[in-house]
């Protein structure tokens, strides 16, 4: 099994608040971006490796190779920092075994379709249902852009606004 | 005469008059011969059964029909030791001499496990099967050999050889393993055209050796069990287990028998003998085992060896990772170095630290790190020892992964003696072989020890060498010397011990007559050397003797050992500052071909001037075979005429240039037997790797790929080919397995195979495979990368993985975004509008791009794909700044570190062109954002 050591959910993936901060502070192997289109798209893979921290590899594949990675003997006890761009693509991750304990939300992007619910993230009908599935698996969900700042719990944020009720 | 028959005329002389036999000494000195050719020639007779000789020192050899019967032993015995079971017969009546009595360590880090041994072999009826675990090169293969021999002095088997297999090489494919191991029937499987006994039957009545048998697939475990259990066993392709085998057995494996991977196995073995790891042995053992391996070498060359302490510490220590097998490697370097060094001796070899090489000198401080340790072994030496030849052979058979595969002292003899003929003189000739023993040597390591030989040229000469070798390299490749592959190597240490003789005070070098007269007829690599030895002049600031110019010479003749006859050249010329270059650098990077090079044409070149440019790259690839002028468009593909006319080269042209069609073009013309027009002919009609052409893909490479389904959806293999597919290719493997893994690919195996049918065994493999590349040391007719074993070892793995990435990965879009201005601006428009809420991309986008521009201004030029990078960035910065939601700071950030950083000013000058045109000021921390992300390109 992997070791996952942050979980994030960010529409831009890897930019400069990840690659200087996050990698920075926790201690992790190497920066895995699941994405099934990025990991087609020869241009956001170019610009997601420049992006990334110097001495630290950064590896983009498809969300189903991350599941079979993680069952893999070989890659026991890698230390990661895995990154989606969408709940969706977080809870197929779950769902394929990957254990994590909290997620780490820094940006949704917005369109009309969706609602604002902090100043960096928003979320969508779909999105707040998938969010419930995650939940509903035990884990926590926390608003953060780097790890200096304090985190704030999507759950509450989402009830607050009344966009669930429990 | 030749000197075997010379010495058997001049034994038929004196040997009736001398009862007691003759020595060695005494054939030498009457024959005028070198003692250890005299030797080497007596031995030969005794092997053909003419001769015999006394098992006492010093030997004395008589005739073989006229030995007395106290010591009839040897002529007939040798021989039959010499099929297979060691043991020297006169021994097995005899039970007192106990076969683990000559193992070292036999009264304490070995005592137990002897005991394990012991009991296993004799436990009745059947013995009990073994596993023994250890680390590399601890000793496992000996130790299996050994039990093998107390088994036979036991009379407890009747098949005296042990059979051995090792899991690993087959570990891929299971059935082949498995029809290896139980062998198959008439019609099992595609090939199996009759019945073929397999290695259980082999063994039958003796042991089996299973090496590395954490590699045995579970279907294999089952059988063995089975067989185990039953005394039967089926061919691959039978259903009834008709087939007996009575055998014993023995596993060997270098992983910890708790893992998974042995679970089943060990429940089911119940005698696991632990070998130590050399370090972890008692210093005297150590010592002991120093003294046995100098002895082996001592025999092999009939000297005595003298050493000092400083040696004997610095051989111990040197063995950091491959226990005694490293140890023995180490042991005959030095001593090779030691035989030629003192090859006027007759009887002796004296080894001295100055002359160790560099990484068997580290293993003094290692050792002294210990000063335990290091006391212990000074109280068991002697300030000057020496190991004396006994005429004794190992006792036990070793099929020993760490000897020498031929005789490397019997090279360096009759090449001193060659080149001694030949006039030159003591050191010259010294140093020439010292460069041969060190790429022989080089070779055999690097068959041994993959991972840690990638820098070990640098443990030899210092890493300024070797550059300014590589830099020479290119010197004589652009002027058209043929790089032969073992340049580096030679050349560097070449130049390496040049300049020590240089620093030493004697540069000048006496050159032989017949050294110039062979230098004369070859005028070219004398011109080569004379490069060679302007580049020297410049790098050290030092004169080159004109004499040098004749070594470098020679050196660069002998080491064109095959003169390739010309390959058809490949020029690529397109537009653009880099489209060719970076075209032909992917397939430097696959291929690393030697008849390939770019011409890019800028945009304001006029015809004439491309024109002239291109002829004169043609002129450098042509090798008397013609060239290949790959182009883009328009004017270029028209040249070939004229350049055919003004160079006297034929050249054909193929324009719509792709990287697939370099690559292609490069190695359809590595074949050796190609020619022009057949290369022009099937370039012509190439059309790409795979299903979508690459012309196509051009066109719609800057939309993100949808679905590329491959058509093909079998698992991928890179094949390892070396000559048995059991050594060099398994080693390989092993390399390439820890590459893949670190970088997350999980979908490739690597297989080993031998060159041996090798076109039959790919086509069975890609039944069941995809071959994405090839490595080793041949190459098959497969359009897939390639990279030779030598580039391979020299750490070119990690590049070799890399570019089969890239290679799958179309990497073309990443150049052309970096050759593209358009293209990043209109990345950077399609993701502001993606992903930003607040901006207008369109404007937003010209801003951003000028801040780009403004920080190019100066130390530091921006690749496109950082400038689309920081665009993101400051549109999240502006964002951020718009909406009042500024960033924390970490605490343990130090925002003044950034402002002593080069691009820092250069950052506060595009922050105020900011603030002009946007009216946004940016706070320091998200300057040191900035200052930061610029920095990930530096790095």
């Amino acid at each position: 099994m992997l070791q996952v050591q942050l979980l994030r959910i960010d529409s831009r993936l890897l930019h400069g608040q990840v690659a200087t901060n996050w990698a920075r502070v926790l201690k992790i192997d190497r920066i895995i971006v699941a994405s099934d289109g990025v990991a087609q798209d020869a241009i956001r893979r170019t610009l997601i490796k420049q992006a990334s921290p110097p001495g630290l590899r950064t590896h983009i594949v498809p969300i189903q190779k991350v599941i079979r990675i993680n069952q893999d003997a070989r890659f026991d006890g890698e230390k990661v920092l895995l990154l989606v761009e969408s709940p969706q693509d977080a809870l197929r991750l779950i769902l394929g075994g990957i254990e994590v304990s909290r997620i780490n939300i820094g940006s949704l992007s917005f369109d009309n379709s969706k609602k604002m619910i902090s100043d960096t993230v928003a979320v969508s009908q779909r999105d707040i249902q998938v969010f419930q599935l995650i939940h509903q698996h035990g884990i926590q969900l926390e608003i953060r852009k780097v790890s200096s700042d304090s985190p704030k719990d999507l759950w509450q944020i989402l009830i607050d606004k009344h966009l669930i009720t429990e | 005469m030749k000197r075997k028959e010379k010495v058997w005329e001049y034994l038929k002389t004196v040997l009736p008059d001398a009862p007691q036999g003759v020595t060695t000494s005494k054939v030498a000195m009457d024959l005028d011969l070198v003692r250890t050719n005299a030797s080497k020639e007596l031995n030969v007779l005794v092997k053909e059964g003419k001769l015999a000789k006394t098992a006492t020192r010093p030997v004395k050899y008589f005739f073989a029909d006229q030995a007395q019967p106290a010591i009839a032993s040897a002529s007939k015995e040798k021989k039959a030791k010499d099929q297979a079971p060691k043991i020297a017969n006169k021994d097995q009546k005899d039970h007192q001499d106990d076969i683990f009595d000559h193992l070292i360590g036999r009264t304490s880090s070995l005592k137990n496990q002897i005991e394990q041994a012991k009991a296993a072999i004799l436990y009745p009826p059947h013995g009990l099967n073994v596993l023994i675990t250890g680390p590399t090169g601890s000793g496992k293969t000996y130790f299996a050999n050994a039990m093998n021999q107390f088994a036979c002095n036991q009379g407890v088997i009747s098949n005296p050889h042990l059979t051995t297999f090792n899991c690993a090489d087959y570990a891929h494919n299971p059935q082949l393993l498995m029809s290896h191991l139980f062998g198959y029937v008439k019609g099992a499987f595609t090939g199996a055209n009759e019945d073929q006994e397999g290695l259980i039957q082999k063994a039958d009545g003796g042991i089996l050796f299973l090496d590395e048998v954490h590699r045995l697939p579970p279907e294999g475990q089952e059988m063995i069990f089975y067989l185990m259990d039953h005394g039967t066993y089926s061919r691959l392709g039978e259903t009834d287990k008709a087939h007996h085998a009575n055998l014993r057995l023995i596993c060997a494996t270098t992983e910890d028998p708790e893992s998974s991977l042995l679970a089943t196995f060990v429940r089911r073995i119940p005698i696991v003998v632990q070998m130590p790891s050399f370090n972890s042995r008692t210093m005297r053992e150590r010592f002991g085992l120093l003294k046995q391996m100098l002895l082996i070498e001592a025999n092999r060359i009939h000297k005595k060896i003298y050493f000092d302490e400083d040696v004997a510490r610095s051989l111990i220590g040197s063995v950091t990772y491959g226990n005694v097998g490293q140890l023995k490697s180490n042991v005959q370097l030095v001593c090779a170095q030691g035989f030629l060094n003192n090859i006027q001796e007759k009887d002796a070899i004296y080894l001295h630290f100055e002359q160790l090489p560099p990484n068997i000198k580290d293993g003094l401080s290692r050792l002294a790190n210990d000063r335990e340790q290091f006391g212990d072994l000074a109280k068991m030496m002697d300030p000057q020892m020496v190991v004396a030849p006994d005429d004794s052979t190992a006792l036990i058979n070793d099929e020993d992964n760490y000897e020498l595969p031929y005789n490397l002292y019997e090279i360096i003899g009759d090449k001193a003696a060659l080149l001694s003929k030949e006039g030159l003189d003591q050191e010259a000739i010294n140093n020439f072989i010292m460069t041969d023993i060190n790429v022989h040597l080089k070779g055999f390591y690097s068959d041994k020890h993959l991972e840690r030989d990638q820098d070990d040229l640098y443990e030899i000469v210092d890493q300024d060498v070797v550059d300014l070798t590589n830099r020479l390299k290119q010197i004589l490749k652009d002027a058209g010397y043929q790089i032969s592959t073992n340049f580096l190597y030679a050349m560097s240490l070449h130049i390496s011990s040049f300049i020590k003789r240089v620093e030493s005070g004697k540069p000048l070098r006496k050159v032989a007559p017949n050294m110039i007269s062979m230098v004369q007829d070859y005028p070219q690599e004398f011109e080569y050397a004379k490069l060679v030895k302007d580049e020297i002049e410049n790098h050290y600031h030092l004169p080159v003797p004109d004499s040098e110019l004749y070594y470098l010479a020679v050196l660069l003749i002998s080491l064109q050992a095959e003169k390739q006859n010309g390959k058809v050249g490949i020029v690529v010329a397109a537009h653009g500052n880099s489209t060719a270059s970076s075209m032909v650098q992917v397939v430097d990077q696959l291929l690393n071909p030697d008849n390939l090079t770019a011409f890019d044409m800028s945009l304001d070149m006029s015809p004439q001037e491309a024109l002239k440019g291109i002829e004169e790259k043609v002129r450098q690839v042509d090798s008397g075979n013609g060239v290949i002028l790959l182009v883009d468009m328009g004017s270029l593909s028209t040249f070939d005429e004229k350049i055919s006319e003004h160079t006297g080269i034929k050249v054909k042209s193929v324009d719509m240039v792709t990287t697939a069609l370099v690559l292609e073009t490069a190695r359809k013309t590595s074949l050796i037997d190609s020619d022009l027009e057949n290369v022009y002919r099937e370039i012509s009609e190439f059309s790409g790797y795979s299903r979508t052409t690459e012309r196509e893909k051009t066109e719609v490479q800057h939309l993100p790929k949808q679905t590329d389904v491959m058509t093909d959806q079998k698992p991928k293999a890179i094949l390892a080919i070396c000559s048995t597919g059991q050594g060099t290719a398994v080693k390989i493997k092993k390399m390439l397995d820890s590459i893949l893994v670190d970088h997350l690919i999980d979908d490739i195996v690597v297989i080993p195979i031998s060159v041996v049918d090798m076109e039959q065994q790919i086509a069975k493999i890609q039944k069941d495979y995809r071959i994405v590349a090839v490595t080793g040391i041949a190459r098959p007719h497969l359009s897939v990368p390639f990279v030779s074993l030598e580039k391979l070892l020299q750490g070119g793995g990690e590049q070799f993985i890399t570019a089969i990435e890239n290679f799958t990965n179309n990497i073309e879009a990443e150049n052309q975004l970096e050759t593209s201005e358009e293209m990043a601006k209109e990345r950077i428009q399609h993701y502001l509008g993606r992903y930003f809420t607040f901006l207008n991309p369109e404007k937003v986008t010209e801003v951003l791009w000028e801040y780009c521009k403004v920080i190019e201004k100066g130390p530091v030029k921006l690749k496109n794909s950082l400038k689309v990078n920081l665009s993101m960035h400051l549109a999240g910065v502006i964002e951020r700044i718009l909406t009042q939601s500024e960033l924390t700071v970490q605490q343990d950030i130090q925002i003044e570190e950034v402002r002593n950083d080069p691009v820092y000013p250069m950052v506060v000058k595009a922050n105020q062109m900011l603030a002009e045109s946007l009216n946004i000021t940016l706070p320091e921390e998200e300057v040191y954002y900035v200052v930061k992300l610029i920095d990930t390109q530096k790095q």
